[in-house]
């Protein structure tokens, strides 16, 4: 059964997965999610590969293809490269079969894809150059705030009076912060407040991409559980007549879609007798 | 002076002519000039130029492609509308800064109003340095040789006059064998190229064919033999990549992170138009017979498909079949914006391109464009819509 490795290489976090077949019916054998932090990403990239081979009990010439997306030019020995839209979206689908959009919520900025039950992309909207509704924003938020970015989901759910954040800009958003901090409000209550902020971005566009059926929410946000409450929470108030949903590999789904569209490369490939994957065969380090 | 030399490594080989590719103040043919003391240096703006008359007049045939993203436009601007391409602006500003005050003369071939009204420009700010505008023939016939002829004659002439000795019929013939010889190698160089994508990255072949327009010819041949020697030696392994061909950039220059852009995109582009003048007639010359003829024979003759010739009925047709060739999944139409000659025959090439049932997507740039994430999810979306998409 053919191997795939996806390996999604973000601006702050490398995915990487080790799947068996291709399909809805592919199996993950083996993933990881590590942070870059201040590390040379190429490193942590060739770490993440040999841990998830380790786990898998495979060795690099088992693996039939090394599809990459996000920064995948940073992996040398790649079979092929998919775009980040292609693969979240083909990720998404995978864990979530009812799903015909992503909104993919990464480091730098947040994309609503419109999909069909193929995975193929039919639109998609994406947020302007501001920061606000990215993961680094809430990264700095939880710095300011002196509190463990694990912990920024659950303290935003205990909210008990979300301090309204009123800028949707994230310099004007992070004074706004600073503010609350020296009026003594509750972090609780600072984070809810920025993720009911970001959430209302997020909704908007969903809505600009005329979203109206089931939503995976992917990327390294969708792991906040904290965002994931707010936006459910707008959408109810809204009366959106969609739901945002979440899986626990929704992080990995750029990863999980690589590798699938890397098996289906990798059948055509050999279908078509392109010499591309006979001559790479065992692909070395 | 930087020189070929053999034996360099890829990475030197590269950085040579990525260094000639962003060198503004063209310090390489300053340096020609310092150790060809009396020669002369010309100037030609794309798309082509006969630079088989400079090299016999005993001069360096130089290139002349705006400015890309080296050059800061102060003066440039005030000379042209906002609705105009990038390269004049650029051309005239180094004109000005002294950047081109190397050059004792300027080719402008008629491939469009702009190069046009430059010409004109270019006369009135430097009225000490011959300018030639270069028409070019539109009749693919008898008439279009006996009147190109003409042209090259009457350029010919002058062009001895300025290097201060006749060209004589010998002399033109030997510089037509040297880049006959250009010819073939970068036909040699596509041919690797289309058998190889991965060891010929478009960025790396572009600045070495470009290299070409700022050292002499002899250097140039060297260089393009060491470099097809160095890429396969490279023993860079094969990328699934969509094959594709890039239309539409022979003029203004795209920055070298856009075609960077595109490959990391996903794209292996497999043929393009960049630099067109190298490669614009296609086979030798030839130097029997009258030379000028022989000149004006092939460019009518011979010359590809470009968006400054009109040969009717003819559009599209050329890019198919190169497209086949080059077994491309698809086209790039990537052209400058405000490139009358690029963006007008688009619709023609694209009306081809669509009855050959290939994919194609559009998108346009400056020379100094620095934003690529654009482009790099059209591109990249394009190659994902080829890999997974066209395959039934």
């Amino acid at each position: 059964m053919t191997k795939t490795v996806g390996i999604d290489v973000g601006s702050s976090t490398v995915k990487c997965v080790v799947m068996e077949g291709e399909g809805q019916e592919a199996r993950i054998l083996a993933k990881i999610s590590e942070r870059v932090r201040r590390r040379n990403p190429v490193s942590v990239i060739r770490e993440c590969l040999q841990i998830v081979l380790d786990q898998a009990g495979l060795s690099r010439a088992d693996v039939d293809y090394i599809a990459t997306t996000g920064e995948g030019e940073l992996v040398p020995d790649r079979t092929g490269h998919f775009y980040s839209m292609t693969a979240h979206s083909r990720g998404g689908l995978y864990l979530e079969p009812e799903a015909r959009a992503v909104l993919d919520v990464g480091a730098l900025h947040a994309r609503a894809i419109l999909m069909d039950d193929r995975a193929k992309v039919l639109s998609y909207r994406m947020t302007s150059q501001c920061a606000s509704g990215s993961g680094q924003f809430v990264e700095n938020i939880s710095r300011y705030l002196g509190v463990a970015l694990d912990e920024v989901g659950e303290l935003s759910k205990s909210a008990e009076k979300p301090e309204k954040c009123s800028s949707i800009c994230a310099v004007l958003a992070e004074t706004d912060v600073i503010n609350m901090v020296s009026r003594g409000i509750a972090i609780p209550d600072i984070l809810k407040g920025i993720h009911l902020s970001m959430a209302g971005r997020l909704v908007k566009l969903l809505q600009s991409a005329k979203v109206d059926d089931t939503v995976l929410m992917t990327g390294g946000l969708s792991a906040d559980a904290g965002l994931v409450a707010a936006v459910e929470e707008i959408l109810k108030d809204e009366k959106r007549d969609y739901d945002v949903r979440t899986h626990p590999d929704s992080i990995l789904a750029g990863a999980i879609g690589a590798a699938l569209w890397g098996a289906f490369r990798h059948r055509v490939l050999k279908e078509r007798g392109d010499a591309l994957i006979g001559d790479r065969g065992g692909i070395e380090a | 002076m930087m020189t070929t030399n053999t034996g360099r490594s890829l990475e030197d080989i590269l950085e040579f002519a990525e260094t000639l590719y962003h060198d503004a103040a063209l310090s390489s043919v300053r340096d020609w000039k310092k150790t060809h003391p009396g020669r002369i240096a010309v100037g030609s703006m794309p798309v082509w130029a006969p630079r088989e008359l400079i090299h016999a007049a005993g001069g360096l045939p130089v290139s002349v492609m705006g400015g890309g993203d080296d050059v800061e436009i102060i003066k440039g601007d005030a000379y042209f509308q906002s609705y105009i391409c990038h390269i004049p602006r650029s051309t005239i500003e180094m004109g000005l800064n002294g950047s081109l005050d190397v050059l004792d003369g300027m080719i402008f071939p008629s491939i469009c109003d702009v190069i046009r009204n430059l010409s004109g420009m270019w006369k009135l700010l430097f009225p000490e340095k011959p300018a030639w505008y270069l028409d070019m023939p539109q009749s693919f016939d008898e008439i279009g040789r006996s009147f190109f002829r003409g042209e090259l004659l009457r350029i010919g002439k002058e062009m001895g006059e300025l290097a201060g000795h006749e060209i004589t019929a010998e002399a033109l013939k030997e510089s037509i064998a040297v880049f006959d010889r250009n010819r073939a190698l970068l036909e040699r160089l596509q041919e690797h190229r289309l058998n190889r994508p991965w060891m010929f990255p478009i960025s790396e072949v572009w600045s070495v064919i470009k290299a070409g327009g700022f050292i002499p010819i002899e250097e140039h041949n060297d260089l393009i033999e060491e470099y097809i020697a160095a890429a396969e030696a490279s023993g860079r392994p094969p990328i699934d990549n969509a094959r594709v061909i890039l239309v539409g950039s022979f003029c203004e220059r795209p920055p070298l992170n856009l075609l960077r852009t595109l490959e990391r995109s996903g794209c292996y582009v497999v043929d393009d138009d960049l630099s067109l003048g190298f490669r614009l007639i296609r086979g030798s010359v030839g130097a029997e017979g009258d030379p000028y003829q022989a000149l004006a024979d092939a460019f009518v003759e011979r010359s590809r498909e470009a968006a400054f010739l009109y040969r009717e009925g003819e559009k599209g047709k050329e890019l198919v079949a190169r497209a086949r060739a080059a077994h491309a999944e698809g086209v790039l139409f990537c052209a400058p914006s405000f490139c009358d000659p690029a963006l007008l025959d688009q619709p023609m090439l694209v009306e081809a391109v669509e009855k050959a049932g290939l994919p194609w997507t559009a998108f346009k740039y400056a020379e100094n464009t620095g934003q690529f994430q654009v482009i790099r999810e059209q591109a990249g979306t394009f190659a994902d819509s080829i890999k997974l998409w066209s395959v039934a």
